[in-house]
């Protein structure tokens, strides 16, 4: 058995967190529930995040949005603000595992478990996320390609904790488009995902984009070489295909139980060829 | 608890608004409320004070000499009670239906990864894991058997040395007309292999038990089964108990398809049973254990050469079939068997050479599973009818029409069929529906990167246990001394419905509506043996007996109420919900009452029934005919897939789906779509996801985050129609609907994905990646972009 506690404010939280230093933090726990069912985690004791006001919700602060760091997907997908400016993270948090695991697991909870499959994290690549970590003396703001590490690693230090996600609210993007290729159609890990934010001009040229991939990389992989072979042309399947030959270097997709590295490699570069529907002139 | 008094558990369903229980009326499930409400006992409901937890070391290798356990630090954690193995075991330790080969607790040798070498009992669910954990099995690692063809070769490892065919659980040959000579007499042949995977069971109540042993010896095991009298006798040979004092009750299990066809947790249970010192025990695998230990449709391996005259008739058939059965004869032979029996699908073709192997290997127990064999072969024979078809320019519905065969007409094993056959009323119908009609244009209006293709199939699927093994029920219906009628179910309702059915029969019978129903599931000392719940047999047999008992007390009660009330016979007596009227004065005599002039012995009535066997001898081996073949009562139906396949990712979509199926009449509408539903939503799940991935013998995909199951958005629209041919041996003309659904979604999937992209997968499952590979080798996708 062992001790739960439900701090409601931060200075709790410190406080729990001095006594018991080997405690684990949650927010849902649907990634740390599984680890300690699998043996792979035995904390003495847990704190659950889910109660801390200052870590539940989207906060407007003029140009910047502030998403706490327990906000569920579900909330998050709903938020008006975020409908409206992050489109790009709406859609990846849409297709997050399936309805009960949306109001359960939170923004927070998937940024912090830091598996290359995180359906969130192409997205807050692609927005230039940064992260607000705090700890019982003060905060800091990295960005988010920073903080994660690598494979289910992070930059946080014993005492800290993840508080929310930084986001610019006017970032010019009119298309937004994200996939996942998972085994089934709901409740289902990526085996390759890309999410991309792309400014089209009207005559549907492309003057700025940012792509990222899931599941082909330890961690999100993202392609200066490929943004750069979509700017400044139309779109196209010509130009997508050849922009996907950039990927080739970017990538390095394993093997598992879900599919093979070839079969990743394939749909990386397929996935980038889903953009021409947009190409027509319409945006998204 | 341990006074707990399973004498009581009599369902009533008087609390629900009572309705009438008509035939052919979409009576709401009786069982329905007490489920979504929580408040049924499954048999993982059942804990008790002074309870003890058992659980089992797994052997963890697929195929080794055990030299000895090590159980010393085990017995040191506090809150064990016993660690037993082998040798506590005095009876035949040994399991099974036809071949009985498989150990309750290993004495020699582990033959796979989820063999029992131990079963701890505790005080609590924390020791238990913390024992099982340090007990020490000392292995001597044998070469292992991981692949059926493999396993026939020479020199191949032996999973059982005691058996004299080597590997070769059964082989069955079966050839009709001149066999494989025909194939010169054929214009078109087309040939191919098939390889179908493992399929889990998947349900969502994994094995789960309760037993105690009472002071007079008897062992009370309660627990989730579809076969509790045979569970009685094979746990009472296996410990050595007389079976009399063996008892089996069996709750609604959640979920079986094949999966407690047999033994799962009893024989373990009975013996912690009788080393728990007179307290309760209880056992529920988890789902890894389940994955690992419990039984799987059998992964098959066929080779398939059909071939026909110009005009499509069919004309030879040569088959060859694998079935990994794993180490154990789990119904092996008799899956292997019924696969014979089906591999030509529901078609008449003259000569036929079919041989299959069920083969020993180290991998997963193969068993029964909802299709039973069937389910592979229609795999096989509904693709190379496809193939077929292309091959003659031919319409795949017309191919299948003249195929089709009709009463009177034999099937590919020389069985003349006698039993009502709407295989032709299927297919037609399904020819007429919009899916089909509009095909054309359906896939003709694909999206950007999209294809699309519509494929369809038919099956039939046997149903009962065959010549041999008496397929029988005995019915017992009470007039109860409050009144009720008490319908005694011999047959499991591993949620299927059929206790629901048989109530809507019995008070349809005896006019009574739901609230004047009462409920027995199966307990073999309280109801009488009827038989397993498996083969599509549930209802048509069971419901033959029902139909005698509740005809009998029926007669009763009508004769007795004429009696009192001086009525000239009981024709002028009617039985209404409640009463009995006598119709020329309107009198009534409330059932409570009339009850009073009944004896005990008088209120009840019983019935056998035993289903009826094939009468032509077709000359089959009599290990052949012990396995089941041929059968005589038949199912059939026929399906259709449209699939849109996305060219970049090779996932394969089913849009919609269609199952056009002759089960005979329909007794209540919304229990036979569900089956309908449910079997195809399971066969989806096998066509497209549902992939065991097996390595040396070590299942990788033990839970379903990596089994991938279809959720309700993978499951597309289904229009099910029930083409309701009178079947004159069945009650009310029914017969079997629980397997039949399961077989044509892989072959209709398939027959559609080539025809969206004009390459065909052969081993299922059909994953994107399967898909994406077969056409990115084939070059198309570059011409296509
Ligand atoms: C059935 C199922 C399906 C799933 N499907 C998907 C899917 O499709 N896509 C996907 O990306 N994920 C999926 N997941 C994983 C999981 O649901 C998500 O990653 C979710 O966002 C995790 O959030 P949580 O709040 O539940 O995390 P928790 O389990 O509470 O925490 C996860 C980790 O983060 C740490 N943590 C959480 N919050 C903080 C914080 N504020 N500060 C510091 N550390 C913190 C915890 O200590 C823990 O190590 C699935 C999980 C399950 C069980």
């Amino acid at each position: 058995m062992r001790q739960v506690s439900l701090p409601r404010t931060l200075g709790e939280l410190w406080a729990v967190l001095q006594r018991q230093p080997h405690s684990a933090v949650y927010a849902g726990g649907t990634d740390l529930f599984v680890k300690i069912r699998d043996g792979q985690l035995n904390p003495e004791s847990l704190v659950c995040l889910e109660r801390l006001t200052e870590l539940q919700g989207v906060q407007d602060n003029g140009d910047e949005l502030f998403i706490g760091a327990a906000t569920t997907h579900s909330k998050l997908i709903v938020a008006e603000s975020v409908r409206e400016h992050l489109r790009v993270l709406v859609k990846a948090a849409s297709v997050l595992g399936s309805p009960p695991i949306r109001h359960m697991g939170t923004i927070g909870g998937n940024i912090v478990t830091a598996s290359p499959a995180g359906d969130t994290l192409p997205a807050l690549y692609v927005l230039s996320a940064e992260v607000e970590i705090r700890h019982c003396e003060g905060s800091k703001r990295i960005p988010i390609n920073e903080f994660i590490i690598g494979p289910g690693t992070v930059d946080l230090a014993k005492g800290e904790i993840l508080a929310g996600v930084w986001l610019r609210k006017h970032q010019g993007w009119n298309l937004s488009h994200y996939e996942k290729i998972g085994r089934r159609k709901a409740q289902a890990c990526a085996i390759a995902s890309m999410a991309a934010v792309l400014e089209l001009t009207e005559t549907g040229k492309v003057k700025r984009a940012r792509l990222a991939w899931g599941s082909v990389g330890p961690t999100v992989i993202t392609s200066e070489g490929v943004e750069n072979a979509l700017i400044g042309e139309q779109l196209s399947l010509e130009v997508l295909k050849n922009a996907g030959t950039m990927l080739d270097k970017a990538i390095s997709p394993i093997y598992d139980i879900r599919a093979g590295a070839d079969y990743r490699r394939m749909v990386s570069k397929a996935m980038l060829l889903r953009l021409n529907d947009y190409a027509c002139g319409t945006t998204y | 608890m341990n006074d707990q008094n399973f004498d009581n558990k009599n369902t009533s369903f008087s609390y629900l608004e009572s309705r009438p229980l008509h035939i052919g009326a979409s009576v709401p499930r009786l069982d329905a409320y007490e489920k979504v409400t929580g408040k049924e006992k499954y048999a993982a409901d059942y804990y008790g004070e002074n309870l003890v937890w058992a659980g089992v070391k797994r052997a963890g290798v697929p195929h080794a000499v055990l030299r000895g356990i090590d159980f010393s630090s085990a017995v040191k954690v506090p809150g064990i009670v016993r660690v037993l193995t082998h040798e506590d075991i005095t009876g035949s330790n040994r399991q099974g239906v036809i071949r009985k080969d498989q150990p309750v607790l290993v004495n020699d040798k582990a033959r796979h990864c989820g063999d029992a070498i131990a079963l701890v009992l505790a005080d609590n669910k924390e020791s238990l894991k913390e024992a099982l954990d340090l007990i020490v099995c000392d292995f001597e690692p044998l070469p292992g058997v991981f692949d059926s063809e493999q396993g026939l070769r020479n020199g191949a490892a032996l999973v059982h040395e005691d058996n004299a065919d080597g590997n070769r659980l059964l082989k069955g040959e079966i050839k009709t007309g001149s066999g494989s000579d025909a194939y010169k007499e054929c214009d078109v042949i087309v040939e191919a292999c098939f390889q179908t995977q493992s399929q889990e069971h998947a349900y969502l109540e994994t094995e789960a038990g309760w037993a105690r042993l009472l002071a007079n010896g008897k062992l009370e095991i309660v627990c989730s089964t579809q076969t509790p009298f045979r569970d009685r006798m094979e746990v009472a040979e296996a410990l050595g108990l007389d079976p009399t004092l063996v008892r089996i009750i069996a709750p609604y299990p959640g979920g079986a398809f094949g999966g407690k066809d047999g033994v799962t947790v009893q024989t373990l249970l009975g013996l912690a049973a009788l080393h728990s010192g007179g307290r309760p025990v209880k056992m529920w695998w988890n789902r890894e254990e389940s994955f690992v230990s419990g039984t799987k449709r059998h992964a098959a391996l066929m080779y398939y050469q059909l071939g026909a005259k110009a005009d499509g008739t069919l004309h030879f058939l040569d088959v060859r079939l694998y079935f990994d059965t794993g180490p154990y004869d789990h119904l092996g032979g008799v899956v292997l068997t019924l696969a014979l029996e089906h591999a030509g699908g529901p078609y008449r073709i003259p000569n036929a050479q079919l041989t299959g192997w069920a083969v020993y290997t180290n991998n997963p127990i193969g068993g029964a599973f909802r299709g039973f064999g069937v389910t592979q072969v229609t795999a096989a024979v509904e693709q190379v009818m496809d193939m077929l078809a292309q091959k003659l320019g031919m319409d795949p519905v017309k191919l299948r029409l003249k195929n089709a065969t009709k009463r009177g007409d034999r099937s590919c094993v020389g069985k003349t069929m006698v039993c009502s056959n709407g295989l032709v009323e299927c297919l037609e119908t399904l020819s007429k529906h919009d899916l089909w009609k509009q095909a054309d244009d359906w896939k003709s209006s694909a999206g950007p990167f999209k294809r699309r293709g519509v494929g369809i199939a038919a099956a039939m699927q046997g149903s009962g246990y065959g010549p041999v093994v008496p397929d029988y029920a005995n019915a017992k219906v009470e007039l109860t001394s409050d009144g009720k009628i008490r319908v005694y179910c011999g047959v499991v309702d591993m949620g299927q419905g059929n206790a629901s059915t048989n109530l809507q029969i019995a008070g349809s019978i005896l006019g009574q509506e739901s609230g004047q129903m009462e409920l027995v599931l199966p307990d073999t000392d309280r109801t009488l043996p009827s038989g397993s719940a498996s083969a599509s047999r549930c209802t048509y047999t069971f419901g033959n007996a029902l139909i005698g008992a509740a005809e009998t007390l029926k007669q009763r009660i009508l004769q007795r109420a004429a009696d009192l009330f001086m009525a000239s016979g009981p024709h002028e007596m009617a039985l209404i919900p409640g009463s009995v009227r006598h119709l020329p004065t309107g009198r009534e005599v409330p059932l409570f009452r009339l009850v009073k002039f009944f004896q005990d012995s008088e209120r009840i009535a019983v019935h056998h029934f035993r289903a009826p066997v094939a009468a032509d001898n077709i000359g089959v081996s009599p290990e052949i005919k012990l396995h089941g073949l041929p059968h005589t009562l038949f199912s059939f139906g026929a399906c259709l897939a449209a699939v849109e396949v996305d060219e970049l990712t090779g996932a394969a979509e089913v849009k919609r789906f269609l199952a056009v199926s002759d089960c005979g009449k329909v007794l209540n509408p919304q229990i036979y779509q569900q089956q309908i539903h449910g079997g195809i939503a399971q066969g989806l799940g096998y066509a497209l996801s549902e992939k065991l991935e097996v390595e040396k013998g070590r299942i990788l995909t033990t839970g379903f985050s990596t089994y991938i199951i279809p959720t309700a958005s993978d499951v597309p629209e289904i229009d099910s129609i029930a083409v309701e041919i009178y079947e004159p041996t069945g009650p009310f003309g029914l017969k079997g609907v629980g397997e039949i659904a399961t077989n044509g979604p892989l072959p209709a999937v398939a027959n559609a994905v080539a025809d969206a992209l004009g390459i065909r997968v052969f081993e299922s499952p059909l994953t994107a990646e399967r898909i994406l590979e077969a056409f990115a080798s084939n070059g198309r996708q570059e011409s296509s972009i």
